[in-house]
């Protein structure tokens, strides 16, 4: 049974949520997300991971791009940069140059991503900045009203596919596997929890971590990625799953149809940071 | 150069072909002369393509007075290759020496060697170049040093500086190396003092001699990397691009050592992002490039401008549209660096006119980013960036370091408004890791809190702010935004330049005074915000106006005609090489006599007036 | 339309120079190199001795300035030994690795100062007066009031030699069978002469040939002659004039006839084909004496360079000797001679 179904007794509740204290991550602004939104349940498990890992706001700064998901900075209490489309990742790498000692989030959706955002993609990996990519999958372009994405399924009907998607989607999973990012998951927006546990695994992977979140648009998509279909359609990574088995990983990763939720992938290896304090050490310098 | 006493002002082309250690020789004459105390201009010229045998020129003027030009005219040619250097023999003035291999070892096709075509009025001077390397050090390796050697016993220069340049450029390898090279100079040396001179190139010695062991020879791309590392910059990312990837090369050897870091980006919006995502983080951050890097970079500039984060950047016009001509000279991104991007995005934008300016702009460019909180363009060219000059660094570190002082504690004033209203429109800033002043900024227009907001009072304010806080740059007292030079009051013509243009333009106006035209010059070094009163005021003391300047469209005219809404004169050219002083001259004349068409012209006393005027942007 | 016919002058003296201007103002659509080794355009090597008077700057010494070439058109390969010439091919070999084809050659190339054999090794010691750069040598070596010792004393020697006088130096000439060089005197004509330059203020040392030249002792002269009967002669410099050996050395595989200069017919040609010669370098055969003779002296080597650049552009002249009053006292008991005529 899905859990955001379970009665909820709300006095409870509140207390509970008062008491915890994630709630001082957020700020006073009202989220401008459409109700239902799987983004909500992102903001919701952003938070608490911040709490939980005991990480202050000041020295968090969340990076966002251009989209409904670009949005998210303007409703936590952390410091925040809403960038371009698409130039989430440098923005993000060069907030952590200047202050290794922030921690720096970076947000986008598919199209932000995985459209104009692709070329940075594949050198964040690469280099391992040590920020968290959240990318909110939703298949969709909401913030201009329903276009097709690079995520969008074939066949999908939208705006600008009138006749239908000719185009084959991306594998958003396959692509960081290949570009060897040093953590690769993937949680959905319709398990509220185990994304929150997701989010803090992310963020407390030294390295560059992507968390992949599938999430509905609730009001531009009633077809393809919806809770309904979402709800049957993922399954759970087998117990068995190797995640330092980066071929076992990407097998997982090629069965769209039947998303997998967990962590896909973990290494740790020497991060952009590490390879700076090297160059300095090897110039004979001192680190600042 | 306007001419004080028998000074010495001599250039030197040497032409080869890659390989040949054409642009070594001419490094080692420029260090060497400077060592002794002149002052050096020295521009190299190198092959478009990377591999092949593609003609190479080193320039190097040495004078006794700073001048910031080459001459259009060299004084002497030294050949390491005929049919290279076959072509340029005539930029070597009447009376001026070509220097040249008088055996070659291949046979030469007919009219293929120099010999044939020096000028009646020119000097030739054969050697057996390569013989003498191979006696000297046993390979022809050292030809450009035998030449090297060869001129200065030409010219009878002290052999010392010489000496001391050729050890320190192969400090690095074996022993031998410099040795054989000093004595392959000293093979050559030896032969000229015994040749008769019939050419008449004088070198005097230098007015201020050893006071060249403070002087360095330095390009402006040195110059901005030896700013950035004085004002203490921490971290640069950067996109190869001829002509600025120098830049990011020398600065990935030297900011490891003070902790800095440096990252070679995958394009250059990404390097302008993590630029502008460093200045949001409060480091001290910078990036270099040319035209087309620049027009990529136009969306995140106005990023920067809308959310009011201090940026540097770099860029080093090189011959455009598009692609255009990497390895030439323009100045034609004016238009980009002051206007591009979407919307109304001012910014401040620099352009020094020597490699004195581009020390002083590249270091101020990060206190002055970080005071308006905006990008600051630094707008150089590839003829700035390459060329070498005399500077003398000076003592004592000119910049001020980054501002460490926290904000003050919030109080009881609400949230903390990042883009509040203020008198001088500059918000006080809050960086990442200040406890209790967390913000978001965005592209977006937005409220005093950052919130985003398109209500009209609200965009009209902040445009408001955004414009009228650029107006305190035109405030700034520690840097040259504009200067006057030439005759006071009013003139016939003025001369209105900008970037390395000046160089030409200042000797141009030298010599049209001396032909007893009053005539001054300007030039404007803050493009943006204009300082249009100054401007305006050097304008109505002209009858006419001339603004040369290496683009087509006439770009700074334009931005001054459209300022100041006057009429000028405009001298647009793109050559890809740098504007000739004579032809500035020619237009001077032209309008001089437009201005003045009867009144006879009587020389004018220019007494010592030179010295003070010395370039200090 | 056919190519212009390439004239190519070897020798930039008085007869090379000649020719060459004659060349372009009978034939303007022409190609014409002027092949010297000096590194100067042309100049009249009689003029020199100005430079005891005060010319020091040799642009002074030019009968046309350098900018005249490039309107005549005339291409001035200057610096440039010939060392060889294909007179088949119709090829000059340069020293720089580079051949020149011609139309026409014509081989102007003078002589160099003959030296006897028995001073060959000391030519080092010597200064010759050959250039405007071997000339500010001299003048540059000499100290005021110096000594020029004179080997030889041909018409150039003594014109120089009297020239000498003439702006307070000394000369001492030591006489040679080449004095007087290219006149042939009797005794009688030689003591006069002799006499002659001794008044003029020369100190003649004759009767004993010089077989050594070396450096001076130290605190002394810079030079010194050793003569034959042990004599020492001091001075600041030496230089010998000893008449010109024709320069024919580069021309030796060209498929000429060479006597001691390159033999001419009247018409000034070799009997190479297109190869014509002119000046002190070329004999020129006498149908009255049945002989190949020199001529010497400025007049006859401008009038041979004119002559052979005629006749190399279509005319037909022969080479008339003119009156060849030779060597004389005038009425003032100074030496004239048809040499120095001009």
């Amino acid at each position: 049974m899905n859990e955001h179904l379970k009665p909820v007794y709300l006095e409870e509740k509140l207390d509970e949520i008062r008491a915890d204290g994630h709630q001082d991550y957020r700020s006073k602004a009202v989220p401008t997300w459409c109700p239902g939104c799987g983004y909500y349940s992102m903001s919701e498990g952003f938070t608490m991971a911040l709490n939980r890992l005991g990480i202050e706001p000041e020295n968090t700064v969340v990076v966002s791009g251009i989209g409904c998901a670009s949005r998210f900075p303007f409703f936590v209490n952390t410091y925040g940069f809403h960038t371009l489309h698409g130039r989430t990742l440098p923005v993000a790498t060069g907030v952590k140059q200047a202050n290794d000692a922030l921690t720096v989030v970076a947000v986008g959706g598919d199209g932000d991503a995985f459209a104009i955002g692709g070329g940075h993609i594949p050198h964040a990996a690469r280099r391992n900045v040590d920020i968290t990519y959240l990318v909110f999958d939703n298949g969709i372009y909401g913030l201009t009203k329903g276009q097709a994405s690079p995520t969008s399924a074939l066949g999908f009907t939208t705006p600008t596919t009138p006749y239908d998607n000719c185009d084959q989607p991306l594998n958003p999973l396959m692509m960081l596997l290949s570009y060897k990012a040093s953590w690769v998951g993937q949680a959905y927006a319709g398990r509220p929890h185990h994304l929150a546990d997701m989010i803090a695994e992310a963020m407390a992977h030294r390295g560059f971590s992507y968390l992949h979140i599938l999430s509905p648009c609730v009001t531009f998509d009633k077809t393809d990625m919806t809770y309904a279909n979402l709800d049957v359609g993922v399954r759970d990574l087998t117990d068995d799953h190797d995640r330092t088995d980066l071929m076992a990983a990407v097998a997982q990763a090629e069965a769209k149809e039947a998303p997998a939720l967990g962590v896909f992938f973990e290494e740790t290896r020497p991060t952009l940071a590490d390879a700076m304090a090297e160059t300095i050490r090897r110039s004979g310098g001192q680190a600042a | 150069m306007k001419k004080n006493g028998n000074g010495t002002d001599i250039q030197i082309a040497i032409c080869g072909s890659a390989g040949d250690g054409t642009i070594a020789a001419g490094d080692i004459l420029k260090r060497a002369m400077s060592l002794q105390g002149y002052k050096v201009i020295a521009f190299d010229l190198y092959p478009a393509e990377i591999r092949g045998f593609g003609k190479c020129i080193s320039r190097v003027r040495i004078s006794s007075d700073q001048t910031y030009s080459l001459k259009p005219q060299s004084d002497i040619l030294i050949s390491l290759n005929d049919p290279h250097a076959i072509p340029h023999v005539g930029e070597v003035r009447d009376y001026g020496a070509v220097i040249y291999e008088d055996m070659p070892i291949a046979r030469v096709p007919e009219g293929g060697h120099i010999s044939a075509h020096v000028r009646p009025a020119q000097i030739p001077y054969g050697l057996s170049i390569r013989y003498i390397s191979e006696q000297a050090t046993s390979s022809a390796r050292s030809r450009n040093i035998v030449v090297l050697g060869y001129l200065a016993g030409l010219l009878a220069i002290e052999r010392d500086g010489f000496h001391q340049t050729i050890q320190e450029k192969f400090k690095t390898k074996a022993k031998a190396i410099a040795e054989q090279n000093i004595k392959a100079f000293d093979a050559g040396y030896n032969l000229a003092r015994g040749v008769f001179r019939l050419d008449t190139v004088a070198i005097r010695p230098p007015r201020h001699a050893k006071s060249g062991g403070d002087a360095v020879m330095m390009t402006g791309n040195g110059a901005v990397v030896r700013a950035f590392l004085d004002a203490g910059i921490e971290t640069y990312f950067g996109y190869p691009i001829t002509p600025a990837t120098s830049i990011m090369e020398r600065l990935t050897v030297e900011m490891p050592k003070t902790g800095g870091r440096v990252l070679q980006t995958e394009d250059e919006i990404s390097a302008i992002a993590a630029t502008i995502g460093a200045g949001y983080a409060g480091a001290r951050a910078a990036t270099a490039t040319s035209g087309p890097g620049l027009a990529l970079m136009a969306e995140m500039l106005g990023l920067g401008v809308m959310a009011e984060v201090p940026s540097v950047i770099v860029v080093s016009q090189r011959g455009g549209p598009s692609t255009g001509l990497p390895t030439k000279t323009e100045q034609s991104d004016l238009n980009m660096a002051v206007f591009g991007g979407a919307g109304d995005a001012q910014r401040i934008v620099l352009a020094p006119t020597n490699v004195e300016g581009c020390y002083k702009c590249a270091g101020k460019a990060f206190e002055i980013a970080e005071k308006f909180q905006t990008p600051v363009i630094v707008l150089l060219d590839l003829y700035l960036s390459n060329r070498y000059e005399t500077v003398i660094p000076p003592k004592r570190n000119p910049f001020a370091p980054k501002p460490q002082k926290a904000l003050a504690a919030l109080g009881g004033n609400g949230p903390y408004k990042r883009f509040a209203a203020k008198p001088d429109h500059i918000s006080p800033r809050a960086i990442p890791g200040e406890e209790g002043r967390m913000h978001t900024v965005t592209g977006l227009e937005h409220n005093e809190l950052g919130r985003p907001s398109d209500l009209p009072e609200v965009h009209m304010a902040m445009s408001h702010k955004r414009h009228e806080k650029l107006k305190g740059a035109l405030k700034l007292r520690d840097l040259t935004l504009c200067k006057r030079f030439g005759d006071d009051g009013p003139v016939d013509v003025g001369i209105l330049g900008w970037g390395s243009t000046f160089g030409e333009i200042l000797e141009a106006m030298y010599a049209a005074q001396e032909e007893g035209i009053r005539c001054s010059a300007m030039k404007v070094v803050m493009l943006s915000p204009l300082p249009r009163d100054k401007v305006a005021a050097f304008c109505d003391d002209c009858r006419e106006v001339l603004v040369p300047e290496l683009n087509y469209e006439g770009q700074f005219a334009s931005l001054i005609s459209g300022e100041l809404g006057r009429p000028v004169t405009r001298l647009s050219q793109v050559t890809g090489a740098p504007m000739r002083v004579e032809e500035i001259l020619q237009e001077v004349r032209q309008l001089s006599a437009k201005a003045r068409p009867k009144r006879r012209r009587k020389k004018q006393d220019m007494g010592d007036e030179r010295a003070s005027e010395a370039g200090l942007p | 339309m056919p190519a212009p016919r390439h004239h190519v002058i070897i020798g930039s003296g008085s007869a090379g120079f000649g020719a060459a201007t004659t060349l372009r103002a009978r034939d303007p659509d022409c190609r014409i190199s002027l092949v010297t080794l000096s590194s100067l355009p042309f100049y009249n090597r009689y003029d020199l001795p100005r430079i005891f008077k005060g010319c020091h700057d040799w642009r002074d010494l030019l009968p046309i300035m350098p900018a005249k070439y490039d309107e005549l058109g005339i291409t001035l390969r200057r610096n440039s030994r010939v060392v060889d010439v294909d007179g088949k091919a119709q090829l000059v070999l340069f020293a720089h690795n580079e051949r020149l084809h011609y139309d026409c050659l014509l081989v102007c190339a003078g002589g160099r100062g003959y030296l006897p054999e028995i001073l060959a090794d000391q030519r080092h010691l010597m200064h010759d007066f050959a250039s405007f750069e071997a000339a500010m040598k001299v003048h540059d070596a000499l100290p005021r009031r110096g000594t020029v010792i004179m080997l030889g004393g041909d018409m150039l020697g003594i014109d120089l030699a009297l020239n000498l006088l003439e702006t307070g130096y000394k000369v001492t000439l030591i006489t040679t069978p080449q004095t007087f060089w290219p006149h042939r005197v009797d005794d009688d004509t030689h003591a006069r002469l002799i006499a002659a330059l001794e008044d003029k203020g020369v100190r003649v040392v004759g009767g004993s040939t010089p077989v050594a030249v070396e450096e001076g002792p130290p605190n002394g002269s810079a030079r010194r002659v050793v003569l034959q009967d042990g004599t020492e002669i001091a001075g600041d410099v030496v230089m010998p004039f000893c008449g010109l050996v024709p320069a024919v050395e580069f021309m030796l595989s060209a498929g000429v006839d060479i006597e001691r200069g390159l033999l001419v017919r009247p018409d000034l040609r070799t009997t190479g084909e297109n190869i014509w010669a002119a000046g002190d370098v070329c004999q020129i055969w006498s149908d009255k004496e049945k002989e190949y003779k020199f001529y010497h002296g400025w007049r006859n080597v401008r009038y041979m360079g004119e002559l052979a650049a005629r006749n190399m552009t279509g005319s037909d002249e022969e080479f008339k000797a003119g009156k060849d009053r030779g060597i004389w006292l005038d009425d003032d008991n100074a030496i004239q001679s048809s040499f120095w005529e001009n």
